[in-house]
């Protein structure tokens, strides 16, 4: 035996002790740190509020950008902002991610010589870039994206001070057609500007205005407002859609008719026809008759309707309702139908809207240019591909545009961009475009920036930074002077001045720029909008249908509400959150109706391959109701080959993420040069491969039970308003439903009675629309994991918030336990509910008695509470909730998922959970809390409305409403009552006593098709 | 002690020598003399098995749940279904010992052992199963209502918690019984065995030597622990089916549940006697212990319990459609014609219509075909348990979020483990304790030796008793 001296044995003794102390702790020690210096505005725990604008869209909708130890964790809704109103979208909410990406540039970089990039500093970059510029001096173009109106300034003094060639403003979705046709119809040369919230009926060309189309958090806030059953018990406006395909938007509608794609203008006019006629016969005087009658003269409705295969009853009778109403409206046509005659198609609409008298009452037509108006038409992009092509181009300067995955194959953009000399990126991480940059010089999110945005005559709303920049990253603005600069001290001296936020401060020297960043922009009335007369010259338009390529279904790209034209696809929350119609996830699909899959022989999943003259894309097949049996959807936005969450496969390996339409588009513009997106038709053929879709809803039948109920007008109208507590067995009974054994309950009783709260909401399901703003809202409020396409095939997903779709009971008969639920049910007539569900915060839940260990509890609030410390993960609460809103960690998905510097943008009010443990809504109890602490340092109750959860925060149409309900004052309080004959709970049959109540969406149903 | 030689005066007042061992002795004995090349490839298996399964269950900790199959809505898998199938074997085990030893039934006698180590056994391994199941097994302590400062305390309305309590007392109770009752046996073992078993021996018998005064502490306590095991007979299994009936499930909220499993129990447990007790026998020659008389016995059990569960399934469907519950007639109907159909009608087939066959005499003595059909019982009764958790939960009352579930490998690699581990300790037990009740099979000798005179060769007659 080894002698042990005194000397080894304390060694052993040491290292022992230091091998079971580091077997101890797996996890590394993390410290809390305190300022040394105390940044003045920051107080720990509290958070600091920046008003900015948002930049994911040309819309530019006002932010409050929360932050929290100077990291911005949340976007808000301005309240103040005329086009929001403290209101986003998905996209909106989503789009604070974009800073804390893992794939972003760590700042400027140079191509090698083997394709690879290497840093370089910011004084090599512009250095490098002057000496490019002066090489390349008029041959310099500068290709972007719509810009604020100071950016767009500095360019163009800039193009001027350092001779550079133009700049070509590009934007995949533009609206040329609607700008040149309202030139053709009104001889203005701004675009019209559409207000719903004044309009009693709304005819939608495909617009599809609730989800892509120019403005949809404002339009959805406007159409609620004027269709609200709460407001209008005669049930409000009405919305008539014409389209291929069931959208969301369809499905918000009151009937929708299946026209032939392209043929919109023509119907429009058969329309226009119609009420002429109706207002001839009954001696109302159209304004523009004089001049469109002879015109309109051969689109009589029989003829009419054989084009358009919509019922010549359906045109004449929307005739007839259109000038009977006070305020009507159609809108153009949105992207996915723009056809080479989309100016023809979109100036019939205005025709129309001039014949039933909507200009000057629902369509303005503005004297100055609105901020559309910026971008040029398709064919500047078109040319300046050609001056690629010829080599006539040194210098390309992309700022904030993907045109190599936006442009059409067919345009041949990819293959000019190789024959210039020298492209400059300022991508602030990897997208298409930016792999083929020789230099990049990435730009700070805009988070990280200042700027502006003037999206429409009175408003002027500010970008500023929220904190600094994560990377080595340079406003784009200051890359311009410095590089100006570089290029010597003649060029720097014709820039207004030498830093971007000077700049911006010049331009804003007008306004009280103090007053302007706290309220984020400068904010007064629109300027009135301008009522035209009919040109004469509309007279001499020409309307055709449209030339389709090719043979097969008629191939429909459409825009995606989350995705939009691909900018979002590396927003992870979008890739998450389930598509509004089809609920599909981070994937391509293509939709086909049944009756086509059947004579196809394809089935749901089957992979099938789209074949066009450009190219073909391979996709799984979604057989559907509600489309056109002579067409195939697909969505814009997927087929990323680059982007870290854009790009990666369903196993998680980087490769191309679904497939994008686009690469199978021909490049086809309209008669004034607009990028026309419904242009060919396509070949499908089955390959024989399935392949699982990542879809978060399988069944849209509810079976009768309750969840997502409607109620009809009529129905609604028998049942009597302001009969209190029978009208809703009234309307019940008349629904055909018998709710005999269940006891209304009052949900204040679930609460401690001594807690002078009882947290509670009123979801209105005449006002959701399906957008999934809350969704996005919700999880990133919540620090709710987004956990891919694998665990989404899984039903996996983290989502405390989602939005069911159910269609309407209809003609279809159910009866119970007898119908053998089909897969994919119909989904086409136009009774679709959207039922957002959460957490009911049950006063008798199913889920708290279950948990061995009280994980799950009562509080005295009413509030169902969650401990995750306390969770051992039996899941038995979650089988035991009817409502399946409790969500599982599967995994450790906060290491798995939370990619650095993800974890940066991570809530610090609510815990990020850990792998074993179950999470659901807690109607955001931090916010409660934090509102109790401002009520109490005031010593008082909190007060209504001081506390709105995340998803009620940002919805666009006010459908959730929160509150106390021992307030009977309180607004969710009041909805409730007020709609009380509407008014249901959730599966109520089960006695569960949620506190949210619903109010059933109301059916309107088409004239003559009631009973 | 030096034997005095022949002839001798000491050799003539000697008492008769010892009773040569007895036959019964020698051949329940022999079981556990020596292990054939077999006996050691089984037990191999087994521990590969277990060891696969162990290190499955070490990456799942690590890693996460997510390694099986689970999709939303369906929270409970293969986890559960395997509990429920172990806690179910474990029934026969305490049916036959206590139930069957009250009512003086001694044919039980051959099959006690063998039925109390399974039990023993198949509750450890369904207690595996609690812990595998839980997503933070590393804190599934909080489930003891154990004294601690921070003054939480569980939650006794939950299922769950009664399912701890349950189980807990079962493995105690069934532990105790087989150590009772294997004392007198430990003792023969021990009078016979060298090298280190006989010191285990000497520790386990508790210094047997057979006493009438032994004797009677021994009957007492035998009858004692019988009266404490017979509750747990049909407790254990009607808390394991709250589990499901009290919560709020379609499929799971019946009040028939308890006896519908305690039956359920039985008949599987019944089944995995057969499926262990048709091989021991042929292997060690025991036909003439376990004889078509205790076949017959248990293949009549086999047809009551499967008759009692068949009408439960009957009821199960006549309740759903009288009800007039449209979630509970859909989950139903789904059940049986749903993506489940397949294990559906398994259950169906296994369970109530196969058994049937016993009916015939013949039947309930041929050996080969009560093994094939212990089989399928076997199976039938795993899937009963996953009908009727995975059907439930995949089609409850939101059909927005109506899913799907697919075992996935790592979650059946763990199932196979479950058997691995019950084989390990059962092949042990095997070789270490006599697997047939040496005393209790004397005492029917003995029996029969008395009432010969009574008795004409009539066997079968004894059943009466």
């Amino acid at each position: 035996m080894p002698q042990i001296d005194r000397r080894n044995f304390l060694k052993l003794v040491g290292a022992s002790a230091g091998a079971a102390a580091a077997s101890g702790c797996s996890d590394p020690v993390e410290k809390l740190i305190p300022y040394v210096v105390q940044p003045e505005v920051i107080t720990p725990g509290l958070a600091v509020i920046y008003a900015s604008t948002c930049q994911e869209c040309p819309v530019g909708c006002g932010l409050h950008v929360r932050t929290r130890e100077g990291r911005p964790i949340k976007l808000e809704g301005n309240p103040n902002h005329p086009i929001n109103q403290g209101a986003l979208c998905a996209r909106g909410q989503a789009g604070i991610g974009r800073t804390y990406l893992p794939d972003r540039y760590p700042g400027p970089m140079q191509r090698q010589t083997d394709g690879s990039y290497a840093p370089i500093t910011w004084a090599e970059a512009h250095t490098l870039l002057a000496q490019k510029l002066a090489a390349s001096g008029a041959r310099t173009r500068i290709l972007s994206g719509e810009t604020g109106p100071t950016l767009t300034g500095l360019i163009d003094s800039w193009i001027a001070a350092t001779g550079s060639g133009e700049r070509v403003v590009y934007e995949p979705f533009d609206y040329s057609a609607l700008k040149e046709a309202s030139r053709a119809v009104f001889g203005a040369s701004s675009t019209p500007v559409f207000d719903l919230s004044k309009s009693d009926f709304v005819l939608d060309f495909g617009s599809d205005f609730l989800e892509s189309w120019v403005s949809p958090v404002e339009h959805s806030r406007q159409f609620a407002e004027v269709r609200s059953v709460g407001d209008h018990a005669n049930g409000g406006a009405s919305l008539v859609y014409v389209g291929a395909r069931l959208s969301m938007t369809a499905g918000n509608s009151d009937e929708w008719l299946p026209a032939k794609p392209g043929t919109e203008g023509i119907l429009a006019l058969g329309i226009a026809k119609a009420a002429l006629d109706h207002a001839t016969q009954t001696g109302v005087a159209v304004p523009a008759a004089d001049v469109v009658g002879g015109l309109l003269a051969k689109y009589g409705a029989s003829s009419v309707s054989s084009i358009t295969e919509v019922p010549a009853a359906a045109i004449k009778r929307l005739g007839e309702r259109l000038l009977a109403a006070e305020a009507p409206l159609a809108l153009p046509p949105g992207i996915a139908v723009l056809t080479e005659n989309a100016v023809a198609t979109t100036a019939a609409v205005l025709i129309l809207n001039a014949v039933i008298g909507a200009t000057g009452k629902t369509m303005l037509v503005t004297p100055e240019a609105t901020a559309s108006g910026q971008v040029g038409s398709y064919s500047q992009v078109a040319s300046l591909v050609d001056s690629m092509k010829g080599g006539e181009v040194g210098v390309l300067l992309i700022h904030d545009s993907n045109p190599v995955y936006s442009m059409p194959a067919a345009s041949g953009f990819n293959e000019a961009l190789a024959k210039v000399d020298f492209v400059v990126s300022t991508a602030s991480g990897p997208d298409e475009t930016s792999q083929h940059a020789h230099l990049i010089v990435p730009d700070h999110t805009s988070m990280e920036s200042w700027g502006d945005h003037a999206p429409r005559p009175g408003v002027r709303s500010l970008v500023q930074p929220t904190l600094r920049p994560l990377h080595d990253t340079q406003a784009v603005g200051d890359t311009l002077i410095e590089t100006a600069k570089t290029m010597g001290a003649g060029v720097a001296a014709q820039l207004p001045s030498t830093s971007f936020r000077e700049v911006l401060q010049q331009a804003w020297s007008d306004t009280d720029f103090h007053a302007a960043r706290a309220a984020g922009g400068v904010f007064s009335d629109a300027s009135g909008g301008g009522f035209a007369v009919v040109a004469p010259s509309a007279a001499s338009l020409r309307f055709s249908e449209p030339r389709l390529a090719g043979e097969g279904l008629t191939l429909l790209p459409i825009p995606s509400p989350l995705l939009s034209d691909g900018s979002g696809a590396n927003l992870p929350w979008l890739q998450e959150t389930p598509d509004p119609v089809m609920k599909v996830t981070w994937q391509s699909w293509a939709e086909i109706s049944h009756n086509t899959a059947e004579s196809m022989g394809v089935e749901y999943g089957d992979v099938v391959t789209v074949k066009t003259g450009v190219g073909s894309v391979e996709l799984p097949i979604l057989p559907r109701g509600g489309i056109r049996d002579d067409v195939i959807a697909i969505q814009i936005g997927q087929g990323h080959s680059v982007g870290f969450y854009a790009s990666k496969t369903e196993d998680g390996t980087p490769g191309v993420r679904g497939v994008s339409v686009i690469s199978i588009l021909p490049a086809v513009t309209d008669e004034a040069g607009g990028r026309a997106w419904l242009t060919t038709k396509a070949q499908v053929r089955a390959t024989g491969a399935h392949r699982r879709i990542p879809k978060t809803q399988e069944f849209d039948n509810k079976r009768g039970r309750e969840l997502g109920d409607a109620i009809s007008l009529v129905a609604l109208a028998k049942a009597g308003h302001g009969e209190g507590h029978d009208g809703g067995h009234g309307a019940a009974a008349a629904h055909g439903e018998s709710h005999e054994m269940i006891v209304d309950y009052d949900p204040i009783n679930d609460s401690d009675e001594q807690s002078p709260y009882r947290w509670g909401m009123t979801i209105d399901l005449d006002r959701c629309n399906g957008c999934s703003a809350c969704i996005v809202a919700c999880s990133i409020e919540n620090n709710i994991i987004n956990v891919g396409e694998e665990m989404v095939l899984l039903d996996r997903q983290m989502q405390w918030i989602r939005i069911e779709r159910y269609i309407g009971e209809g003609f279809q008969e159910l009866v119970t336990g007898r119908n053998l639920p089909t897969d994919h049910e119909e989904l086409g007539n136009t009774d679709v509910r959207h039922s957002p569900m959460m957490c009911q915060q049950c006063g008798a839940a199913p889920c708290e008695p279950v948990c061995p260990v009280f994980a799950t509890y009562h509080n005295p609030e009413g509030l169902n509470g969650m401990i995750y410390n306390r969770c051992i993960g039996t899941r038995y609460c979650a089988n035991n909730c009817p409502y399946k809103v409790r969500r599982y960690n599967w995994y450790d998905y906060a290491i798995e998922n939370i990619h650095e510097p993800m974890n940066l943008m991570t809530n610090p009010d609510v815990t990020v959970r850990g792998q074993g443990v179950m999470e659901k809504c807690t109607f955001c109890v931090q916010r409660i809390e934090n509102g109790r602490q401002l009520a109490k340092d005031e010593g008082r109750p909190i007060a209504d409305g001081e506390v709105t959860p995340a998803c009620a925060q940002t919805c666009p149409t006010q459908a959730i409403t929160f509150g106390n309900l021992k307030d009977k004052e309180s607004k969710a309080v009041k909805r409730a009552e007020a709609g009380k004959a509407r008014s249901y709970r959730a599966l109520q049959v089960l006695n569960t006593r949620p506190s949210i109540a619903y109010l059933k969406k109301v059916t309107r149903g088409p004239e003559g098709m009631e009973g | 002690m030096t034997p005095p030689p022949a002839g001798s005066v000491a050799a003539m007042i000697r008492p008769a020598p010892r009773q040569k061992e007895s036959a019964t002795n020698r051949d329940i004995l022999a079981v556990m003399d020596g292990a054939p090349l077999g006996y050691w490839l089984l037990l191999l298996l087994s521990v590969s098995l277990m060891m696969l399964a162990g290190g499955i269950w070490v990456y799942q900790v690590y890693k996460g749940l997510g390694i099986a199959g689970y999709a939303h809505p369906i929270f409970w898998g293969v986890y559960i279904v395997t509990f429920v199938f172990w806690v179910g074997i474990a029934h026969a085990g305490t049916l036959i010992s206590a139930i069957l030893f009250l009512f003086r039934a001694k044919w039980r006698n051959a099959i006690n052992r063998g039925a109390e180590a399974m039990t023993v056994f198949a509750v450890l391994t369904a207690a595996q199963f609690l812990g595998i199941h839980v997503g933070r097994m590393w804190k599934s302590y909080f489930i003891l209502p154990y004294p601690n400062q921070r003054a939480l305390w569980v939650n006794f309305k939950s299922p769950l918690l009664w399912d701890t309590f349950a189980i807990t007392t079962y493995a105690t109770i069934s532990i105790l019984f087989l150590f009772v009752g294997l004392i007198p046996d430990i003792a023969i073992a021990r009078d016979r065995a060298t090298g280190w078993k006989k010191v285990l021996y000497t520790v386990l018998a508790l210094g047997w030597q057979g006493s009438s005064r032994q004797w009677k502490s021994h009957n007492r306590s035998v009858l004692h622990l019988s009266g404490l095991a017979t509750p747990l007979v049909l407790s254990v299994h009607s808390v394991v089916s709250w589990d499901f009936a009290v919560a709020i499930v379609p499929g799971w909220h019946t009040t028939i549940f308890a006896p519908y499993f305690v039956a359920g129990a039985i008949f599987s447990g019944f089944a995995m006697v057969l499926t262990l007790m048709i091989p021991i026998r042929r292997i060690y020659k025991l036909e003439a212990y376990i004889t078509d008389y205790h076949f017959e016995n248990m293949s009549r059990f086999i047809l009551l319990t499967s008759i009692i569960v068949g009408y439960a399934y009957a009821s199960e469907y006549f309740i759903a459609w009288y009800s007039g519950v449209e979630p509970e007639q859909t989950a139903f109907w789904l059940r049986a014609f749903g993506p489940y159909w397949i294990s559906t009608w398994i259950m169906i087939i296994c369970n109530g219509v196969l058994p049937q066959l016993l009916w015939f005499p013949k039947l309930r003595v041929n050996i080969p075909f009560l093994f094939v059909l212990s089989v399928f019982i076997n199976i039938g009764m795993w899937f009963e348990r996953y009908v009727i958790i995975i059907t439930g939960l995949s089609r409850e009352y939101n059909p927005a979020v109506w899913g799907v579930f697919v075992p996935s490998w790592p979650e059946m690699g763990i199932l196979a483990g479950s058997f691995g581990f019950f084989c390990t300790f059962f092949l042990i037990f095997l070789k270490l304790f006599p697997i047939v009740a040496i005393a209790e099979m004397k005492e029917i000798a003995i029996h029969e030796k008395a009432h010969a005179a009574d008795h004409s060769a009539d066997h079968t007659a004894q059943g009466a008793h």
